[in-house]
C-alpha cells in the first residue's frame, strides 16, 4: 500500500485553481521529486500533504490525501498530529530566533514527548540526522543565526527530525544555498529515505535525477508524468515531460 | 542657473529649516536650564507642603505607570488580535480607522470625556484611578500601532515553521511571533508613557489637585502632577518664572528618560535581531 495516496485533489486559492484534480501514490522510504516550472502547484501539491495550505486564507480543497489509509481531510483528523507525523523543510532556512538547542528542542517539547536528559538525547539525535552534530555539539547555545546558510537548513531539517516524522516534505531546500551546502543535503536527503517517507520540490532537473527514486512531473497544476525516475528521464511518456527535461521550456 | 547655484540654493533650503528647529531646541534648552539654579536634592525631596516637589515627582510617576498598567495588557492584546487574528474585512477597518482617530482626538476632549465617563458616571471622582483611565485612552493608540508594527516585522516564516511543527495558531504565535517582537512591545509601551508624561488636560479634571497631604493612600484620592502645577502655578498664582521653570525642568527630564530608555532598548534589541537587518 502507499505510503500517501493523493486521489483527485484540487486547490483553489481564491478564485485560482491552482491543483487540477492531481492523484498519485508516493511509496514508503524511498524519495519522490516533483518538478516542474514555476507556478505549476508542485508547492501547493506537498502543502496539501500536510494541510498548510489552510494557514492561507481564501484557499479551499476538494479530493482527498491518503495516509496510511486514513484520509487526512476527513472531519475527524487532529491536524497537529497529522504535521507532526509529516514534517516540512522550507524553501529558505527559518530557524527560529533561539539557541540550536532550542530550536530542536521546540517541537518535542511542545508535544511534551521528552524533558530533561531526554529531551538533550532527542536533540542529539536529530542532530546526527541532520548531519550538523559534529560541527554545533560544542556551541548547541548558540544563536541559530549564527550559523551558515547550509547549517541553518541542516538545523531545520533536525527540527523535523526531532518529533518523529514519518514523512518529510521539502520545498525546494537547497534553493537559497550554494553548490557545496547543496551537495551535502543531497547526500542528507539519500540517507534519510531510509528510515523516512521524502518528498521534495525542486526545479532542478539535475537534483531530480540524482537523488530522487519516482519523480512526477506537473504543469499549469496538473499531474503530467508520474514513475520511477530513470523511466521519466529517460523514456519520457508525455511530450511535455521530453521538452521540458531537454530544457526546451521552464 | 548653472549647476553651482542650483546647488547652493537647495543647501540654504534645506539647512535653514534644520538650524531653525536647532535653535528652537536648544532655546527650549537655555529656559529650562534657567531653573538648574533653583533646583537641588532637597527640594526634591520635600514634601510640598513644605515647599518642595516630592509628591508631584512622585504623583506623576504613580500616574504614568498606572496609566501604563492599563493600556499596556489591553493595547498589546488588541494589536495582536488585530495582526494574527482579526479577518481583513469591514469591521476591522472601521476599528483601525477608529485607533487612528483615537490618537488624534484633542487631549482636552480625552480629559472631558475622562471627567464625565470615569469621574462622574463611575463615580471614581477625581482620583488617581480617573487620571489612570483617561490617560490610558491616550497611550492605547500608540501601543497598538506600536505593537502592530513590532509583529508585523516577524517574518511570517517564523510562525510556519511552527505551524509545521504541529503546533496550535496561539502557540506559535506566542513561542515565536510574541518573543520576537517583544522588544518593539516593551518600546512602544515606554514610547506611549513618555507621550502621556506631560499631558496636563487629560488629568486637569480627573485626578489632579494642587497640594495634598502626602501621598494618595488609595487609587481613589487625587493626587498631585508636575504638568498639572506648572500649569496652575504661572495661570492661578502667577509664580516667579524661575520657580515654574525648575518644575518644568524636571518634567522635562522624566520624558526624556523615558523616551532615551526606549531608544536604548530599541537599539540593543535590534542589534541582536539578525532577521530585521
Amino acid at each position: 500500500m502507499a505510503k500517501v495516496d493523493i486521489q483527485e485533489l484540487n486547490v483553489w486559492f481564491k478564485e485560482n485553481h491552482v491543483l487540477k484534480d492531481v492523484s498519485l501514490a508516493i511509496k514508503e522510504h524511498a524519495v519522490t521529486a516533483v518538478m516542474g516550472p514555476s507556478g505549476c502547484g508542485k508547492t501547493t501539491l506537498i502543502r496539501a500533504i500536510n494541510r498548510m495550505n489552510e494557514i492561507i486564507s481564501g484557499s479551499r480543497t476538494s479530493g482527498a490525501v491518503y495516509l496510511d489509509g486514513k484520509n487526512i481531510y476527513d472531519e475527524d483528523t487532529n491536524v497537529y498530529e497529522l504535521r507532526r507525523k509529516v514534517g516540512m523543510v522550507f524553501q529558505k532556512p527559518n530557524p527560529f530566533p533561539k539557541s540550536i538547542f532550542e530550536n530542536v528542542a521546540f517541537g518535542p517539547k511542545i508535544h511534551k514527548i521528552a524533558n530533561g536528559d531526554k529531551l538533550a538525547d532527542i536533540v542529539e539525535k536529530s542532530l546526527r540526522g541532520g548531519a550538523l552534530w559534529d560541527e554545533v555539539k560544542d556551541r548547541l547555545n548558540d544563536n541559530a543565526f549564527s550559523l551558515s546558510g547550509g547549517q541553518q537548513q541542516r538545523l531545520c531539517i533536525a527540527r523535523a527530525l526531532a518529533v518523529e516524522p514519518e514523512i518529510i516534505l521539502m520545498d525546494e531546500p537547497c534553493s537559497a544555498l550554494d553548490p557545496a551546502a547543496t551537495a551535502k543535503i543531497e547526500a542528507l536527503i539519500r540517507e534519510l529515505s531510509e528510515r523516512y517517507t521524502v518528498i521534495i520540490v525542486t526545479h532542478n532537473l539535475q537534483q531530480a535525477a540524482r537523488i530522487s527514486d519516482f519523480t512526477a512531473f506537473m504543469y499549469m497544476g496538473q499531474l503530467v508524468e508520474y514513475g520511477d525516475t530513470t523511466s521519466v528521464f529517460e523514456n519520457p511518456k508525455s511530450e511535455l515531460t521530453e521538452k521540458y527535461i531537454t530544457g526546451k521550456f521552464g | 542657473m548653472t549647476a553651482k547655484t542650483k546647488e547652493t540654493i537647495f543647501f540654504v533650503a534645506l539647512g535653514v529649516p534644520t538650524v531653525i528647529c536647532l535653535l528652537a531646541f536648544f532655546w527650549i534648552l537655555y529656559l529650562l536650564s534657567s531653573g538648574i539654579g533653583t533646583l537641588n536634592w532637597a527640594l526634591l525631596t520635600t514634601s510640598a507642603l513644605k515647599g518642595g516637589m516630592f509628591e508631584m515627582i512622585v504623583g506623576t510617576v504613580y500616574l504614568l505607570l498606572g496609566a501604563a498598567g492599563v493600556a499596556a495588557p489591553i493595547g498589546v492584546l488588541a494589536a495582536i488580535y488585530l495582526v494574527e487574528y482579526a479577518p481583513s474585512g469591514r469591521v476591522t477597518h472601521v476599528i483601525d480607522q477608529a485607533i487612528n482617530n483615537l490618537a488624534g482626538v484633542p487631549s482636552i476632549v480625552i480629559g472631558l470625556f475622562g471627567y464625565t465617563f470615569f469621574s462622574r458616571q463611575l463615580g471614581l471622582g477625581v482620583s488617581l484611578a480617573a487620571g489612570w483611565l483617561t490617560l490610558s485612552l491616550m497611550m492605547l493608540p500608540i501601543v497598538i500601532r506600536g505593537t502592530e508594527e513590532a509583529l508585523k516585522m516577524v517574518p511570517p516564516s517564523f510562525k510556519e515553521a511552527a505551524l509545521a511543527l504541529g503546533t496550535t495558531k496561539w502557540r506559535a504565535i506566542s513561542a515565536t511571533s510574541i518573543p520576537a517582537a517583544a522588544p518593539g512591545i516593551v518600546t512602544s509601551v515606554i514610547l506611549g508613557i513618555a507621550r502621556v508624561a506631560g499631558e496636563t488636560a487629560a488629568i486637569l479634571f480627573t485626578s489632579c489637585v494642587l497640594i495634598t497631604r502626602g501621598l494618595p493612600k488609595s487609587p481613589f484620592e487625587p493626587v498631585m502632577a508636575l504638568a498639572y502645577n506648572l500649569f496652575v502655578q504661572i495661570v492661578a498664582l502667577g509664580e516667579p518664572a524661575q520657580r515654574v521653570f525648575g518644575t518644568a525642568l524636571v518634567l522635562f527630564l522624566i520624558v526624556a528618560s523615558f523616551a532615551i530608555v526606549a531608544i536604548i532598548l530599541r537599539t540593543y534589541y535590534r542589534r541582536r535581531q539578525p532577521w530585521l537587518r
